[in-house]
């Protein structure tokens, strides 16, 4: 036998591994059943339009609003973590590890009730202002290592080169360096607004009313209310709506900057 | 100390049932020789054991207590209790979140054989779960600061109400609240008390026990009470459950006959 034909029966042998899995699994899966719990057109349909006008609609606002305060969060912090002077960095090192190392689930309950028992600070928008609070601080951590590693990556030359131009220190940072981290930084800050879309579903603990629910809590409220789990399902569809074009975007626009370097 | 006060009644409850029991159901304790035949007549998930889902901690409803035979308790877990020891059947707690209790999740996947988590009977979920019969009226409260100018519900107006989601306390607020009251949901009562003590809500309506539990601690008051026309169920799967139902219906009433429910009650909601 040739080695390509070889190649070719291989092949061919994983194609059919496949797809004989795929049929056992479609064979073995207890379709009523499953039908019964997750695909209840008639439920499915009750969750329209309230599950888009106002639940994905607050998921898009709560996750616009936590990516742009995460992003001012996240720049202040990296340029201080990468500052001269010591106690800024400790400051940012600080923040960075605590905000980073603590559950996003814990940071909103302590923004929105221990902060106001302790000292009687209340964040303006209630239980929301506080929850997208918590997120905020949790994504500009993560978000100030993202930025400080793609501001170290920028080669040494530019600044050298823009120093040696007469720029001074900050006006290097802000024309020549940033720019071109945030070009390289595009794919993690990509993957830090889906994980925040993810992370809005844990505002509920702070309390949700009916015009602030957001994606999950509506689908676990009306999943409670109809005894059935499909509002769960549609949720997680429109989970992937909001995701899925929104990282192909980004994978598309990164393929078009990497043609015009 | 509540353990001890209930297992004496709990055992001469069983005496008595025994005792008294001898008619042919093949659920009474009487029908000792075939526990494990009993067991499968049933549809039990496992052999000998009756798995039971709860959303833990409600109390007074359910909480844990390393003392009771299943490692928690409560009026809920207690009842579940008396109804397995009648039907010789050891108790097996298995912690779930409400959603997937009042989903009907755990109960289609075979989680647990039943739901115990102080759950409000609708014709809503009725559709896709079976409720045994009641076992106990909500009784739902309004938790007010003591210094609050709230002393009914008619003085919610422009204030913030906090409820938990999908339960009867939720519902009722949202019926008899006045119109532009704020309602804002919270996961549970952790939260929710969290939120009253932030000053983030300005009362809260839920069921009275648990709010009891609450003025206990001190700071907080009882403004008013409410019957409603809502009761709590155990939930159990849509099909396939048939004799379990009818098995936990006939020992409810026999609780209820014997006065063993009414011992129950008092231990959790009268203080006695």
């Amino acid at each position: 036998m040739r080695r390509s034909t070889r190649q070719r029966l291989v092949r061919l042998g994983f194609y059919a591994l496949f797809v004989a899995v795929v049929v056992l699994v479609a064979v073995s899966a207890d379709w009523e059943r499953l039908q019964r719990s997750f695909f209840r057109l008639d439920i499915a349909g009750e969750q329209f339009p309230d599950i888009v006008v106002i639940a994905a609609k607050n998921t898009v606002v709560y996750t616009a609003i936590a990516f742009v305060g995460g992003l001012v969060f996240g720049l202040v912090f990296a340029v201080m973590k990468l500052s001269p002077i010591a106690p800024y960095r400790w400051l940012a090192t600080v923040y960075i590890e605590v905000f980073r190392g603590l559950p996003a689930l814990l940071t909103i309950f302590a923004i929105a009730f221990i902060l106001p028992i302790a000292l009687g600070v209340r964040v303006p928008g209630g239980a929301v202002g506080a929850g997208v609070l918590g997120l905020v601080l949790v994504a500009g951590a993560y978000m100030a290592e993202t930025i400080r590693a793609g501001i170290q990556a920028v080669p040494k030359g530019q600044v050298e080169a823009a120093r040696s131009l007469g720029m001074s220190p900050s006006r290097t940072m802000v024309s020549i360096v940033l720019p071109q981290a945030f070009r390289l930084i595009i794919p993690p800050l990509t993957n830090e607004f889906v994980l925040l879309i993810k992370d809005t579903s844990l505002l509920y603990i702070a309390g949700t009313s009916v015009t602030t629910k957001e994606l999950t809590t509506f689908a676990r409220g009306e999943a409670s209310t109809s005894s059935n789990a499909t509002p769960l399902l549609v949720a997680g569809v429109l989970y992937l709506l909001i995701t899925v074009p929104l990282t192909r975007l980004v994978a598309w626009l990164e393929r078009r900057q990497a043609r015009a370097r | 100390m509540r353990r001890t006060a209930l297992l004496v009644p709990l055992a001469v409850a069983g005496l008595l049932l025994s005792a008294c029991g001898g008619d042919d159901d093949t659920t009474t304790p009487t029908d000792t020789g075939g526990s494990g035949s009993g067991a499968t007549d049933l549809g039990l998930i496992s052999d000998g054991q009756l798995t039971v889902c709860s959303d833990i901690p409600y109390e007074p409803f359910e909480f844990e207590d390393a003392d009771a035979p299943s490692g928690y308790s409560g009026f809920d877990i207690d009842l579940v209790q008396a109804i397995a020891d009648n039907l010789e059947l050891e108790v097996v707690v298995s912690v779930t979140g409400f959603d997937a209790l009042s989903s009907g999740t755990a109960l289609e996947a075979d989680s647990c054989d039943m739901a115990a988590s102080a759950m409000t009977i609708t014709e809503e979920r009725k559709a896709n779960i079976t409720f045994a019969d009641a076992y106990y009226d909500s009784l739902q409260s309004l938790l007010v600061p003591e210094d609050s100018d709230v002393a009914s519900i008619d003085d919610l107006g422009g204030k913030k109400v906090g409820v938990q989601s999908s339960t009867t306390g939720q519902i009722y607020a949202e019926e008899n609240a006045p119109e532009d009251t704020e309602i804002v949901e919270f996961p549970g009562d952790t939260e929710m008390y969290a939120a009253l003590q932030a000053g983030s809500v300005d009362a809260l309506l839920q069921d009275l026990p648990v709010n009891l539990v609450h003025v206990e601690d001190g700071g907080f008051t009882i403004a008013e009470e409410y019957q409603t026309d809502e009761q709590y169920g155990f939930a159990l799967k849509k099909e396939g459950k048939e004799a379990l139902v009818g098995a936990i219906n006939e020992q409810l009433q026999a609780l209820r006959d014997d006065g063993t429910y009414d011992e129950i009650y008092g231990m959790y909601f009268t203080g006695e």
